[in-house]
């Protein structure tokens, strides 16, 4: 079977459901389902398309890498259906040709067919968050993704104009073989990292996120902070650790953008009073940290920080935005006592944010002391102090929550979680659980990762 | 203020791209690129998987890439991926705004002018014609200029004709909508033909013929119909969703 499948079955049950708007909610689910379990089926290997080899025609990279995005995004992508199908029938169309858009995003191996699967998941997302009711956010969020996208096209046609080329790998190798200056590139460069960076929520272009998430439902709020968030989260991951050429006065700018986009996020999250806009600051910053990480090398350990943001956000957004879709309300004072009558979902509430801010036995901590450990190794001081005095920071906000959440005698809120939800984030809460003690499977996979190069034909 | 700094980022970003790529040696002067040592160039030689030689109009024939038009062997055969990419990203476009402006019972906005007579038989006749036009730009997207995205806009162009010369007039939506989905679908069945019967997703099966002829290049010309199908129906369907309202 080929990892082609991945992209092409959920776009042909796209058109298909075009005419059979009645079924369409059961073959998304089938469809996102069924994409999860043939994950197991198929050998790694890079896929070329049309019978032209790279760099002449396109090629899909299916390795570990993609691999375990797959795994994360399409697992999540499925919980995510399997929670809302009932309720956002409309959207079926739409969220299958989603699916087909990030699934292209984490294989592609072209530069411009990237772009492509940057428009169809961006295009998907804006008509996705149009069912949080609010038009104005949604219109500033297509325009800033619009924006972006065309930012990464000008980037990309000044690198062909440069190489020829659009294969990653192609260009990648163009670039080291003809020897040029990092600071010539630098400007494409930078363009395409700016176009993504809309995308993957950094500092200054993150101003949509705030209009989307702070209004989101129970299914905008965990498919944008988590499915799509961990999406780009590999792309950024893949094109910064192999294609990317940065010079090294753009990279410590970019560090120290990036060092801002966490401590901003951080701060707006603790002097925040409602619970959507916490959660969607702690994103902004964790964003941050995710592309920093991968912009210091540590491809392995920036996977599974990206894994664990994914698992984390979409435990907390789906309560959340569950409890505020109810009540009508995300005041943190006006949900306290919401986990009094809902024991099992406040403990995989705790967990998931226990694990956001790093504290022994849950994954995020693994991550993190790994992530610490290696910076520490190159000598590198200031990045773990930021890193260290954030997570502080995001304790003290995260703890204070949880507490308000817990402890109320009377007047509680009424919230009834049915049981799909119940279900899905207390297993999600056990993984969470689970990797953090046992942690050698990671510990490899991660160190794999580490040591492999894409351009040489990705890690098979 | 705020304008005002726009102008400033904008004038910036002009700067940047100015101040970074003159005198650039990695970034080629007009005209003087090696366009040997680029991608482009196999293309255009179509020696991507073998080398056929010299390619004559008439003549060369089995290539790996038959069409004549050049632009249209990149689009739709090297990099067809991309252009079934495209149609999708349509096809979102399209149901978005049939989700944002489409409901349930849908009539004419209308019009602040009454057609008279002969500007509806007038249209009728013109009609016709546009969409011959649009067919014919579709079908021969692999000899001439064109192809299925011109050919279909000019097919839904006929479509908006009539909606604009008569105020009563409504397409099939129905019709519409079936050959949206159908020509999508078999865009991907030919895709997936080629996995299944060749070896590559979207693999050229047909033989290529002689370059030049109208019946060459394999799956290019049935490509660029369907994709004339899908863009002529997206975009008629767009057309359709704002030239109506719900009704009450």
């Amino acid at each position: 079977m080929s990892a082609i499948l991945l992209i092409v079955v959920p776009l042909l049950a796209a058109f298909i459901s075009i005419l059979f708007k009645k079924a369409s909610p059961y073959i998304l689910l089938i469809v996102s389902f069924a994409s999860v379990i043939v994950l197991g089926y198929i050998e790694l290997e890079v896929i070329t398309i049309g019978g032209f080899a790279s760099p002449y025609g396109i090629n899909l990279v299916f390795d570990q890498y993609s691999l375990i995005g797959l795994y994360i995004v399409n697992t999540l992508f499925f919980l995510v259906v399997a929670i809302n199908c009932v309720k956002f029938k409309e959207m079926s169309t739409i969220l299958l040709i989603a699916l087909a858009g990030l699934n292209g995003l984490l294989l592609t191996g072209d530069l411009f067919n990237l772009f492509v699967f940057i428009e169809i998941s961006g295009i998907a997302a804006y008509l996705i968050t149009a069912t949080n009711k609010n038009p104005l956010a949604t219109f500033n969020y297509l325009v800033a993704g619009t924006v972006g996208s065309s930012l990464y096209l000008v980037g990309l046609i000044i690198l062909y104009a440069m190489f020829g080329t659009l294969n990653m790998a192609d260009m990648a190798n163009e670039i080291a073989v003809s020897g040029v200056d990092a600071s010539l590139v630098a400007f494409p460069f930078l363009l395409m990292f700016i176009g993504l960076g809309v995308e993957a929520k950094l500092l200054p272009f993150n101003s949509w996120v705030k209009g989307i998430l702070a209004s989101s439902n129970k299914l905008t709020g965990p498919i944008i902070a988590s499915v799509y968030a961990a999406t780009i989260g590999f792309v950024v991951g893949r094109l910064l650790t192999s294609v990317f050429v940065f010079s090294d006065t753009l990279g410590l700018v970019i560090t120290i953008i990036l060092l801002a986009s966490i401590i901003a996020g951080e701060a707006m999250a603790f002097s925040s009073n409602k619970v959507r806009e916490i959660l969607l600051f702690s994103s902004i910053a964790q964003a941050g940290l995710v592309v920093l990480v991968f912009l210091q090398g540590f491809i392995g350990w920036g996977v599974f920080l990206v894994v664990a943001n994914a698992a984390g956000k979409f435990i907390l957004f789906t309560v959340t935005n569950h409890a505020s879709d109810e009540l009508g309300t995300d005041e943190v004072n006006d949900l306290k006592g919401l986990f009094v009558n809902n024991k099992i979902v406040g403990l995989a509430f705790t967990v998931a944010s226990l694990s956001a801010i790093g504290l022994p036995v849950f994954l995020g901590f693994v991550v993190k002391m790994n992530i610490l450990g290696d910076l520490f190794a190159e000598g590198n001081l200031f990045i773990p102090a930021v890193i260290l005095i954030t997570s502080v920071v995001e304790g003290i906000y995260f703890v204070r929550l949880l507490i308000k959440l817990w402890y109320k005698e009377h007047d509680l809120p009424v919230v009834q979680y049915d049981f799909i939800i119940k279900y899905v984030v207390v297993i999600l809460a056990i993984l969470i659980m689970v990797f953090g003690v046992y942690t050698a499977p990671i510990e490899t996979e991660a160190n794999d990762l580490d040591l492999i190069s894409f351009v040489e034909g990705g890690n098979l | 203020m705020k304008n005002f700094l726009a102008l400033l980022l904008t004038l910036f970003l002009g700067y940047m791209i100015i101040a970074s790529l003159s005198n650039n040696e990695a970034f080629p002067k007009y005209g003087e690129a090696d366009v040997s040592s680029r991608v482009s160039q196999r293309y255009i030689d179509r020696n991507v998987t073998e080398n056929p030689g010299e390619v004559l109009y008439g003549e060369a024939t089995n290539l790996e890439s038959g069409s004549a038009n050049t632009i249209a062997a990149i689009v739709t055969d090297y990099r067809s991926f991309d252009t079934l990419g495209e149609v999708t990203v349509l096809t979102v476009s399209a149901l978005g705004v049939a989700l944002l402006l489409g409901g349930a019972k849908q009539s004419r906005i209308e019009l602040n002018f009454k057609p008279n007579f002969m500007l509806r038989v007038g249209s009728r006749a013109l009609f016709g014609i546009i969409l011959m036009t649009g067919m014919y730009i579709s079908i021969h997207g692999h000899l001439t200029p064109g192809g299925g995205f011109p050919g279909g806009s000019m097919i839904a162009s006929s479509l908006l004709l009539l909606y604009l010369a008569d105020d009563e007039f409504r397409a099939n939506i129905k019709g519409v909508k079936v050959i949206q989905s159908v020509a999508g679908s078999a865009y991907v069945i030919a895709g997936l033909l080629g996995l299944f019967i060749g070896t590559y997703f979207l693999e050229n099966l047909l033989d290529t013929a002689v370059l030049g002829d109208l019946f060459s290049a394999g799956m290019i010309p049935i490509i660029y119909v369907l994709i004339g199908f899908k863009v002529g129906s997206e975009i008629s369907r767009i057309i359709d969703n704002f030239l109506t309202e719900e009704s009450v």
